[in-house]
This record gives structure tokens, C-alpha cells and sequence, in this order.
């Protein structure tokens, strides 16, 4: 019902800048990005192969043994497409290892440690290659804490962190992506059948309109359920946002000194000595 | 009279004083090379905008020999950047100053430092009380920084005090990407079309490019003459010097045929504001 669409033209040159500076500002010139064969990751590549040339940019593969082979494919895909060079990490037996003597694991918390332990191998592969992870985070996901802390969103900067996923597609179809990659089913392919939609209960475009009211409007309640949006789909964004505001910000230290991490010492990101 | 303004669109690094002198000193040198009368810097063009701690740090004299080239280069070139200056009042403020045949002819202290959303100025920076009008050889000048050009009623005091140019050192963020232009491009184009017409002088506005900690600077910068054409636009989103060539006389034209300021009754505003005033407490 409102339109969330992008000036996706000026969208991309001012993303491509953004990390182009911030790569640079921090003394690197690489970035490597985790390559799940889905939109999100798949647009960050484009966006990193812009800002800094396909030399500089690593793509890294990590399958489990129940991922889709199509999202393997797709992310190739991507990667022959761009000439970016990747490499394929099979995380079965990492995983699987710790796996072994559990019984009864919920999806939720192998879904974490899979998430987790890609974060633990993209780190290892971003030291080797001199170079900061570039996260795939969106402002839905963000927004509605639906991802891993300290799993996919460790990184070092955020480019779609203030794109939402209709917004995404956007972007994604702008700068190129498959159209087969922007057309399928969101899916963080934690485990088979795995669907952004059916967990979070509406569909993205749904979910961002509101977040959209909400937060970029300031929109209360009342004027989201006056616009006609369900009072069911309000409740599950505005419980999923507070309930996750924890994974958005720096945990709280017990504060005694005069300067304290976190709280009073107050150094930009981008500076360096 | 024909001036030639050199507009610096520079990206600073954060916190690096030193490193910003040479590109300061460099932009100047290619304005004298042009036969510029003034370059004009953004806000905080020697330190960078996104401080925080940083502010006390890089906070230097007016009168520190840190400027000496500046002062020098003055000479050939009217010079104006911004910078965090430490007071003697032992204050530091978001300042703009103005250099003139190697000295200094005014320093500016933006006064209003926003503070909300992603701006933090007045938890680091002191507020400024003042705005200035100064005779240069080229015309009245008035300087204000950033957000202080939101403020109409700051730019009525320049007007009230003759100047013929508003000197808008900035450092504004894109925000809003829906449109053909950034949401706060159009803005500031607005508001100087508006300023431009009803006050009837130059509005010169510089702003910054470069990322800053998730911020980016989206430049921008112009000149409006009070006949509504841009000169000098330095596109958005890179680092760019550009050249504004305008004619003085413009505003002349422009005040025999919309002579609001021979209208204009300044007692009038000033018995009315204090009246007002008077009447809320």
C-alpha cells in the first residue's frame, strides 16, 4: 500500500562509494563475503565487485550436507558471472562433529551453529586474504532480529544494512543479479524447506511496509492499523523488534570508571592513527 | 563586478589535521592558478565532521602556526574553511574562518549544533551567539555552517546587515533515495531558491563528500544568484573543485525590479519580535 521503491541508480553509486571508503578508510583493500547462492548475498558481491574490482573480492561457498543444491549452484553462478574467485568450504563435518553426541537438537539451534560456524570459516578465510567480511545483513532482517547473532551478522560493515528486502530485489535486479536468484523464495536454508515467510508469518512486502511506518514514518499503532495493515502482522513486527534489540547494540558494561567501552569513550569506527 | 568563486567539494579524513592541510593547500593552489577571488571549504574541512572524543584533540588556535601557509596563500586568494576551534575562552566550537590578504577577517561559530537522530554536536562543541556581516573587495560576506542555513531566521540577520553573499559551509548526509535527487539535496536547493529570491544575494553553498562511519556526504555544491541560475554545481557524491564566475551587479538588478529590501522596515521587525516576545513570558 505505500511504495517503497528506489532511485536504485543512485542507490548502487552510493553504496559502491560506501564501501569502497569504509574498505579503504580501515586500511584494507580486500573483502571476502560469505556466497549462499540468495539475493542478499548475491547483490553484496555485485556491490563489492563495483566498489573495488573482481581481483579484490572473495566469494566463499559453505554448504552443509542438507543445504539445497540449487543455492550451491546459484552462488557459482554468481561467482562465474562476476569472475570472482571462491572457493567451496563443505562445513558437514565441523558441524557434524559437535552434532554427533546430541541428541534431540532443535532446528533453531543447529540453524545457529551452522550459522556460526560459516562465520567461524569466512573470519578464518578474511585474515588469509588480508581482507574485512562484508556483511549481508538487510533492514528487515536487522529489524526483526531474524538472523544469528554473532553468526551471519558478524562482519565489519553492513552495505544493504538500510535496504529492505522488497528493496533488495530492487537493487538486485538494478546492478544485474540472476533473475532466477531475485524470483526465489526467501530462504535462509538452515534446514530443508526452511522459509522466510512461513517463520516470520507475512510476506516481506507486508513486513516492510510496516517496519517502514513504524520506524522511518514513526507511525504508532493506531495509524498503522488505520491504514489497513492486520493487527496480527503489527503485533508479530513490534514484538520481533524489541524483543531482539539486544543483537543491534554493544552489551551494557557495568560502568565505574571515568571512560568506559561503550558508554562514554567515544571514538568514530573510521579512525585511525 | 565579475567574481570567481572556487567551491572545494573535499572529502576529508577523519581526524588526520595534517593530511587535510595538503589538500587544503593544494585546492588553493589550483584557485590561484584560476584567478579565483575566494575558495570556500565545508564545515569542518581540516578535521572531518564524525569526531566525537576526537573534537578536543584537533582543536587548534586561530592563530596557531599550524595555519601559517594559509595565511600566506591568503595573500593571492580570500580563504575560508572550517575547522574546531579552541577558544580562549577555553570552549571549543565548530568554527568557519575567513582569510584575507594574510590575516584573518572573521571567525565564525556555527550556532545551531544539531543534536538529535545521528548528531551529536553540542555534546562536544560550544554554541556560537553571533552572525557576522564583513566587507571583502568583492562585497558583503556573511558565514553560517550546516545546519544553521535551515534556520531563515539566521539569514534574515545576514540580510539585515547588507550582505551581498551567504558563505554555507556544510556537512550534510544523503538522506532519502526515492526520488531523482537525494530527499536532502532537494531541500537545500529549495531553500536556497527561496533564500536566493526573497533576500536577493548569492548563496554559496559547500558541502562535503566521503563516508564517515556509515554517514556519506553527498557534496552538491552551488552557487544561486539572486537571479535563480546555479553556477559552479559540483555534482553529487565526489570530490570536485569547481568555479562559480557570477556578476555582483545581479543583485542590484534583481532589487530595482523585487525591491523587497527598499520595503523592508527593520525597527518594524524589531519592536514586533520584542513585543512578541515580551507577551510569552
Amino acid at each position: 500500500m505505500i511504495n517503497l521503491s528506489l532511485n536504485y541508480k543512485l542507490a548502487r553509486e552510493f553504496i559502491k562509494n560506501f564501501i569502497r571508503e569504509e574498505i579503504l578508510s580501515n586500511g584494507f583493500n580486500r573483502v571476502v563475503v560469505g556466497l549462499s547462492g540468495g539475493v542478499d548475498s548475491s547483490l553484496v558481491l555485485y556491490l563489492a565487485v563495483d566498489a573495488l574490482g573482481n581481483k579484490n573480492v572473495k566469494a566463499v561457498m559453505m554448504p552443509y550436507k542438507t543445504s539445497s543444491p540449487e543455492s550451491l549452484k546459484d552462488a557459482m553462478l554468481v561467482g562465474d558471472e562476476l569472475k570472482v574467485s571462491y572457493e567451496i568450504v563443505d562445513i558437514s563435518n565441523i558441524a557434524d562433529a559437535y552434532f554427533e553426541n546430541i541428541k534431540d537438537i532443535s532446528n533453531l539451534r543447529k540453524g545457529n551453529f551452522l550459522a556460526r560456524t560459516r562465520m567461524a570459516v569466512l573470519f578464518d578465510k578474511a585474515l588469509k586474504f588480508q581482507s574485512v567480511v562484508v556483511g549481508t545483513s538487510n533492514k528487515s532482517e536487522l529489524l526483526l532480529g531474524y538472523s544469528t547473532w554473532y553468526g551471519d551478522m558478524a562482519a565489519g560493515l553492513y552495505p544493504i544494512g538500510d535496504l529492505y528486502k522488497t528493496q533488495v530485489w530492487g537493487l538486485a535486479k538494478e546492478v544485474g543479479v540472476p533473475e532466477r536468484i531475485v524470483k526465489k523464495k526467501p530462504s535462509a536454508d538452515l534446514w530443508p524447506g526452511q522459509s522466510d515467510e512461513k517463520e516470520l508469518g507475512a510476506s516481506y512486502k507486508e513486513l516492510d511496509e510496516i517496519l517502514s511506518l513504524y520506524i522511518d514514518q514513526r507511525k504508532g499503532y493506531d495509524e498503522i492499523v488505520s491504514l489497513g495493515y492486520k493487527k496480527s502482522t503489527i503485533n508479530i513486527v513490534l514484538q520481533r523488534i524489541y524483543k531482539t534489540q539486544y543483537k543491534r547494540t554493544f552489551p551494557p558494561v557495568a560502568k565505574f570508571s571515568p571512560r568506559t567501552v561503550g558508554i562514554d569513550f567515544l571514538y568514530p569506527h573510521d579512525f585511525k592513527r | 563586478m565579475k567574481v570567481k568563486i572556487a567551491l572545494a567539494q573535499v572529502n576529508p579524513i577523519l581526524g588526520d589535521i595534517f593530511k587535510n592541510r595538503e589538500k587544503h593547500l593544494e585546492f588553493i593552489e589550483r584557485a590561484i592558478k584560476e584567478k579565483a577571488k575566494v575558495i570556500v571549504f565545508p564545515e569542518l574541512s581540516l578535521t572531518g565532521y564524525s569526531l566525537l572524543d576526537l573534537s578536543m584533540e584537533v582543536a587548534l588556535s586561530p592563530d596557531d602556526l599550524f595555519f601559517k601557509e594559509f595565511f600566506e596563500l591568503s595573500k593571492y586568494v580570500d580563504i575560508v574553511f572550517g575547522f574546531v576551534e579552541k577558544g580562549v575562552d577555553k570552549i571549543i566550537y565548530n568554527s568557519a574562518m575567513y582569510l584575507s590578504q594574510g590575516a584573518i577577517k572573521q571567525i565564525y561559530r556555527k550556532i545551531y549544533l544539531p543534536t538529535h537522530g545521528m548528531f551529536q554536536e553540542l555534546r562536544f562543541f560550544g554554541k556560537g551567539k553571533n552572525v557576522f556581516v564583513f566587507d571583502t573587495d568583492f562585497g558583503r560576506i556573511s558565514m553560517l555552517i550546516c545546519r544553521d542555513f535551515f534556520h531563515p531566521s539566521l539569514l534574515f540577520l545576514s540580510y539585515a546587515g547588507g550582505a551581498d553573499f551567504i558563505f554555507a559551509l556544510s556537512n550534510m548526509p544523503l538522506r532519502g533515495l526515492s526520488g531523482d535527487k537525494p530527499y536532502i539535496e532537494e531541500t537545500v536547493e529549495k531553500a536556497a531558491d527561496t533564500y536566493a529570491n526573497f533576500l536577493s544575494m548569492f548563496i554559496v553553498f559547500v558541502n562535503r563528500v566521503g563516508f564517515e562511519d556509515g554517514l556519506g556526504f553527498y557534496g552538491g555544491s552551488f552557487v544561486e544568484s539572486p537571479l535563480l541560475v546555479r553556477h559552479g554545481f559540483a555534482g553529487i557524491l565526489n570530490e570536485k573543485l569547481t568555479f562559480a564566475e557570477v556578476e555582483t551587479n545581479d543583485i542590484y538588478k534583481k532589487r530595482q525590479s523585487f525591491p523587497l529590501l527598499r520595503e523592508e522596515d527593520f525597527s518594524l521587525i524589531k519592536q514586533n519580535l520584542e513585543r512578541i516576545l515580551e507577551g510569552q513570558k
